[in-house]
């Protein structure tokens, strides 16, 4: 393996034994702004979930190109999946993203909570620190857990559907912030996304997914090439 | 006041069963507060049943074994923590796997685990001719027969599962909050739930045997869905849960030996009331918020 830090050989995905995605084979290089796009339900989050270890392969092999044990990948879900019934200000849900270098029973120290106070600086929340997570806006959690992600200090990122259901004003604060830590920190961030909106000038690589296919293409033919044959283009146009 | 002072002294005749019941009613709700976040609340009922199902299987099964066993003796209640113990960490291992699984609902696995359990736990008693009234007493948490040996074991039980929830909160609130992010972040997300559902099993026998089936269900909820409606943080809202299940413990033993009432009933009854008024008044407090930012 290159210099990639995701090496996707021949992967099948699904579940129950029944694959959603077959032969998939891409590389996510470091420093690479790539979009996972496609229409609903075309596996685009299981394809994620599959790049985080959380979703068994089928078939093929994924190779990293860091230690997971040692800097895991920043993981942002989708903000829905989290429950609001958990009684959590936004540090502390920030200071979550450090028990990925904890040992077990050993709990956050200063060191820690100094991270967590930097990494919400980071995504401009300082000010809502002891805000009730579940009293934030939307796109306010969504920079709480693109932060918590932060705090494992990966050398990638994965988000899915980061911009969902946030007004515009949120959209772009989140592209902003995601821009910037990949042009100005050099991470590489892979996010699952309806529509490119905001982020689309950052994006370097597309990975068209749908029906039972994932593709991979430089973002610069967006637009002027036609996607790949029987892949959906509406989504795209719909971001702009 | 004098009836209070009464009670705190430490020759109070039932000072163990006092003990007994603060440690109930302070230890249950550290665990509860998992059973709410992780919206398990009815598994807090069937697992109480499941426990006293063990207390009433490990009496049949030594008398059909070994013969009538001799009531009032150590070795009852030895018998007793077996069957509830096995009975209670068995179940709760089964569902946590049939979790995992996601096979069924949660719904229909709780439910019918409570119907089961409770059928088999007559049936155990009725099949069991030494079921009489002290068995019941038993089996409903005859808290009052505390003796000083059964509370030391308790203190002792009850004091590592509390070390052990305080030194794994950060494990326990991961896996609760983001099991994904644990598994991502490389940590055994089922090591830590079999861990928490260990302590639980540990809590809710103990609970069961001391303070029956229906005020362990009752600690295990009422302290943590009040303190939910108030606190902000995970370290408030575990440790007020416990705060208010110890006092509420406290002043239904106080209540139940000032009006002769049955002490279960009594301490759930007035943590109940202490639900219904913290509801009442956050919900008066929003209502006030709404009416005035409108």
């Amino acid at each position: 393996m290159s210099g990639a830090l995701l090496d996707l050989q021949d992967v099948s995905v699904g579940y129950n034994g029944v694959p959603v995605l077959e032969h998939v084979s891409f590389t996510i290089e470091r420093r690479e702004f790539v979009a996972l796009l496609g229409p609903n339900g075309a596996g685009k989050t299981t394809l994620l979930r599959a790049m985080l270890g959380l979703t068994p392969l089928l078939a093929g092999r994924i190779e990293y190109g860091f230690d997971r044990l040692v800097s895991p990948p920043g993981y942002v879900p989708q903000r829905d999946t989290l429950d609001p019934i958990f009684p959590l200000t936004a540090f502390e849900v920030v200071l979550m993203g450090t028990y990925a270098k904890l040992p077990a029973l050993r709990p956050a120290r200063a060191v820690e909570r100094q991270l967590a106070a930097r990494c919400l600086e980071q995504v401009d929340l300082s000010a809502l620190a002891k805000r009730q997570f579940w009293a934030m806006s939307g796109g306010q959690k969504q920079r709480v857990l693109i932060a918590r992600a932060l705090a494992a200090a990966p050398e990638i990122m994965l988000l899915d559907e980061p911009t969902a259901g946030v007004d515009h004003q949120a959209e772009a604060a989140i592209s902003d912030v995601l821009a910037a830590l990949n042009r100005e920190h050099g991470m590489a961030v892979v996010l699952v996304s309806h529509h490119l909106g905001h982020i689309q000038s950052a994006v370097q690589s597309v990975v068209w997914v749908d029906e039972g296919q994932a593709i991979k293409q430089p973002a610069q033919m967006l637009g002027t090439v036609a996607a790949p044959t029987g892949f959906v283009r509406a989504p795209v146009a719909a971001g702009r | 006041m004098s009836l209070l002072l009464e009670i705190v002294r430490p020759g109070f005749l039932l000072h163990d069963a006092l003990v007994a019941s603060v440690l109930v009613g302070a230890v249950c709700p550290l665990v509860g507060v998992y059973f709410v976040l992780r919206r398990m609340i009815f598994l807090g009922v069937a697992l109480p049943q499941v426990s006293a199902a063990g207390i009433a299987f490990a009496f049949f099964g030594y008398k059909l074994v070994v013969g009538p066993h001799e009531h009032f003796e150590m070795s009852e209640r030895l018998i007793a923590v077996l069957g509830s113990v096995t009975f209670t960490l068995g179940v709760t291992l089964a569902l946590s796997l049939f979790e995992r699984r996601g096979r069924g609902t949660v719904e229909a696995r709780i439910g019918t685990t409570y119907a089961v359990a409770a059928a088999a736990t007559i049936i155990f008693l009725a099949k069991d001719p030494h079921g009489d009234a002290q068995m019941v007493n038993l089996l409903k948490g005859d808290i009052l027969a505390t003796t000083s040996a059964s509370l030391a074991a308790m203190e002792g039980v009850f004091a590592g599962v509390v070390i052990v929830l305080f030194a794994c909160r950060k494990e326990l609130l991961l896996v609760s909050f983001d099991r994904d992010l644990a598994v991502v972040f490389g940590k055994r997300a089922a090591l830590w739930d079999a861990l928490l559902y260990l302590l639980i099993g540990v809590i809710i026998s103990f609970g069961v045997l001391t303070a029956g089936p229906m005020a362990t269900f009752g600690f295990l909820v009422v302290p943590p869905v009040t303190m939910r409606l108030v606190a902000r943080r995970m370290l408030t809202f575990s440790l007020g849960s416990a705060a208010m299940g110890a006092v509420t413990a406290f002043a239904g033993f106080y209540c139940a030996y000032r009006y002769d009432l049955p002490l279960g009933p009594a301490e759930v009854g007035l943590a109940s009331v202490v639900l219904g008024v913290v509801a009442a008044v956050t919900g008066l407090r929003t209502m006030a918020a709404r009416w005035r930012s409108a």
